[in-house]
């Protein structure tokens, strides 16, 4: 096949659905998506409480897989991956930032960021400099031997953040980044994102939340499982 | 294009981290890590010590039957006391028609007080013919032993144990040679301290008796009216149970009335492996006992590991999520069980080291071995394996997003 657009596809989703089975009823969370997210773009997927956002990018993460339809991530058939190779591709192709932080409570900030990069088999000394590095970067040079809950909301998912791009991954996959945090910490948290932006990272931001899904310009609907492009 | 293009599934966590992340798990739970193991300490104490205690059992028993050739035949009369037709010296003479018999002379014991200038001591005395020194494997620490000429002229000699001798002189045995000791009040002369044997308990221990010639115990000590003891030495240990068959043969020929079954016939190579195998069965027994001990404590593994695996579900779906293998968390909680067992079984051997004190309080015989050691820490990885691998088995099958769902 000749690519004719020389942007490439980090994601490219063919008429996905995904289906629970709820009491001998079924339950159709995800209708026929068809997603083609850019290499280098940053978008927002908006969408109120119960419309599969979640859903959608526990797909896209490699974290569930679909009922129906196909899913390519970075050119890769993510459906064809076995449980070896899909936890390869989290590791190397995706970067994870989830509303609750997900931090180990009992690692501190530079043991915490660290950790994607000890499961690549890297050893200590490179993996703890790179995470000193990624934590500079965002801020917390100050913070690097502290432990979650000696951290702010915003300190920790700066941390989360740290973890994500630890790994240099093309794409950085948020669940509401931001939904637990103060207007003051999610605005420092969206200039982050626009940052790794800049720098190369496809970014797609998944929230409920109307300005901030403004504030990223690039807006996708979703309701009821269906997607709408405005 | 097919993942297994790109993707190349082949780094790993580094063991060294693995081992790191766990022992950061373990030692953050220090109190619970200590009541998980408490079951594998103790089970694992427990093995160490019962291994000893059976070793000891066991180099008792072959330390009482050391000095006894296997192949000894002993014949008796089978109740005590005077008997209406005992075991002659004819019957000892008669077992050398055996080919399977190499020697058989007759024996009698008697209890009586030995007295040497001062000292006493109640002891006991055996009459006995001259081969009798050299299947019991008696060889002389002073002086000389009993000779054929000594029987044959109802020498009145003896030749002492070594601790009667000792006790005698009160610490100084070689000095008794030559002189006259009473025994039953009839006087004999030392002749002859034998080397120490070793254990004084031993059934067959000379020890602390004294030896005198079989014709003179029956002209001075006992008379002719005794009912003797005939010790018959099989040419080798196949040919044991041949020669048991030949004395009772001949026993029902001479002994028309009452016939083989008035006397005892026993082996020591039989004996020995009674005592062998009661001390097998104790430990045998014991044994089962600390393995039950440690099945016990390993449930407690199992369950202390599904209370981590719960605990730390959230955990191990982040983990997941950013890219640990299943294999590496099955690992990471595999060898945390095994870690914790291992670690209990190095402090229960040495708690096992620790106990041994008590076993000397008990006069149990114990002896400490490499391979008490290797069960008992062998027994508890063991556990921490088998027990371990169904919660790690669980956790690394936890769905990613219902871990991470999971509060
Ligand atoms: N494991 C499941 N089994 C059955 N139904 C499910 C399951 N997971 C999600 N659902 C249903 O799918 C729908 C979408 O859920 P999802 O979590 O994707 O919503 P969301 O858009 O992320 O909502 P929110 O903004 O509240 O997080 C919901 O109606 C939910 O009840
Ligand atoms: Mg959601």
């Amino acid at each position: 096949m000749i690519m004719t657009n020389t942007t490439k596809c980090t994601i490219e989703t063919r008429n996905i659905d995904k289906i629970y089975q709820n009491g001998g009823e079924d339950l159709k969370v995800l209708d026929n998506i068809n997603l083609k997210v850019y290499e280098g773009s940053f978008i927002a997927i908006l969408g109120p409480s119960g419309s599969g956002k979640s859903t959608l990018m526990n797909i896209l993460g490699c974290l569930d897989v679909p009922s129906r339809g196909e899913y390519y991530l970075d050119g890769i058939n993510v459906l064809d991956a076995n449980d070896n190779e899909l936890a390869q591709i989290r590791n190397q192709n995706i970067g994870f930032v989830f509303q609750q932080f997900n931090l180990l409570p009992k690692m501190n900030a530079i043991q915490n960021v660290m950790l994607p990069l000890l499961y690549r088999g890297i050893s200590e000394a490179e993996c703890s400099q790179k995470a000193v590095d990624a934590l500079n970067r965002l801020g917390l040079g100050d913070r690097l031997r502290h432990r979650p809950q000696q951290l702010s909301g915003g300190q920790q998912q700066r941390v989360a953040i740290a973890r994500a791009i630890i790994t240099n991954p093309n794409l950085v996959l948020a669940d509401e980044p931001t939904g637990n945090l103060d207007s003051k910490s999610s605005q420092e948290v969206m200039k982050i994102f626009h940052e790794l932006n800049r720098k190369g990272h496809t970014i797609v931001v998944i929230t409920h939340d109307q300005e901030v899904a403004e504030e990223i310009g690039e807006i996708i609907y979703i309701r009821d499982g269906k997607l709408y492009e405005n | 294009m097919r993942p297994s293009c790109i993707v190349k599934v082949g780094d790993y966590l580094q063991f060294k981290q693995l081992i790191k992340l766990i022992l950061n798990n373990i030692f953050q739970n220090k109190g619970r890590t200590f009541l998980t193991t408490l079951g594998v300490i103790v089970g694992t104490a427990t093995i160490f010590l019962v291994v000893a205690i059976g070793k000891g059992a066991e180099s008792q028993v072959n330390e009482q039957y050391a000095q006894l050739n296997v192949g000894t035949i002993i014949v008796s009369a089978a109740q005590r006391g005077p008997a209406a037709d005992p075991l002659t010296e004819e019957d000892a003479t008669r077992f050398l028609e055996s080919s399977n018999i190499d020697y058989a002379f007759p024996m009698l014991r008697g209890g009586g007080d030995i007295n040497y200038e001062n000292f006493s001591y109640q002891g006991s005395y055996s009459a006995i013919y001259p081969e009798f020194q050299t299947v019991n494997h008696l060889t002389v620490y002073e002086g000389r032993e009993l000779v054929e000429e000594d029987e044959t002229e109802h020498n009145r000699y003896a030749v002492l144990g070594y601790e009667l001798a000792n006790t005698l002189t009160d610490g100084n045995p070689a000095e008794i040679v030559g002189k006259n000791v009473t025994i039953s009040r009839r006087k004999f002369e030392v002749i002859g301290v034998y080397e120490r044997i070793g254990d004084s308990s031993s059934p067959m221990g000379y020890d602390d008796a004294a030896l005198i010639p079989y014709s003179a115990a029956q002209r001075y000590l006992m008379g002719t009216r005794t009912n003797p003891t005939i010790l018959a030495q099989a040419k080798d240990i196949d040919s044991v149970q041949s020669a048991i068959q030949d004395i009772q043969y001949i026993l029902d020929e001479t002994h028309r009335a009452g016939g083989s079954d008035q006397f005892r016939i026993m082996d020591a190579g039989s004996s020995l492996a009674a005592a062998q195998e009661s001390a097998r069965t104790l430990s045998l027994l014991l044994l089962s006992v600390a393995v039950v001990v440690l099945i016990v404590s390993g449930i407690g593994i199992m369950n202390v590991m599904f209370v981590t695996v719960k605990e730390r579900t959230k955990e191990i779906g982040l983990l997941r999520a950013i890219g640990a293998k299943k294999n590496e968390v099955l690992s990471q909680f595999l060898i945390e069980a095994v870690l914790i067992s291992l670690m209990g079984g190095i402090v229960g051997v040495i708690m096992g080291f620790c106990a041994m004190p008590l076993l000397d309080y008990f006069d149990l015989p114990y002896k400490a071995s490499v391979n008490g050691v290797l069960l008992g820490v062998t027994f508890s990885t063991v556990t921490g394996v088998f027990f371990g691998f169904y919660p790690a088995w669980k956790a690394s099958g936890l769905d990613p997003i219902e871990a991470l769902r999971h509060e």
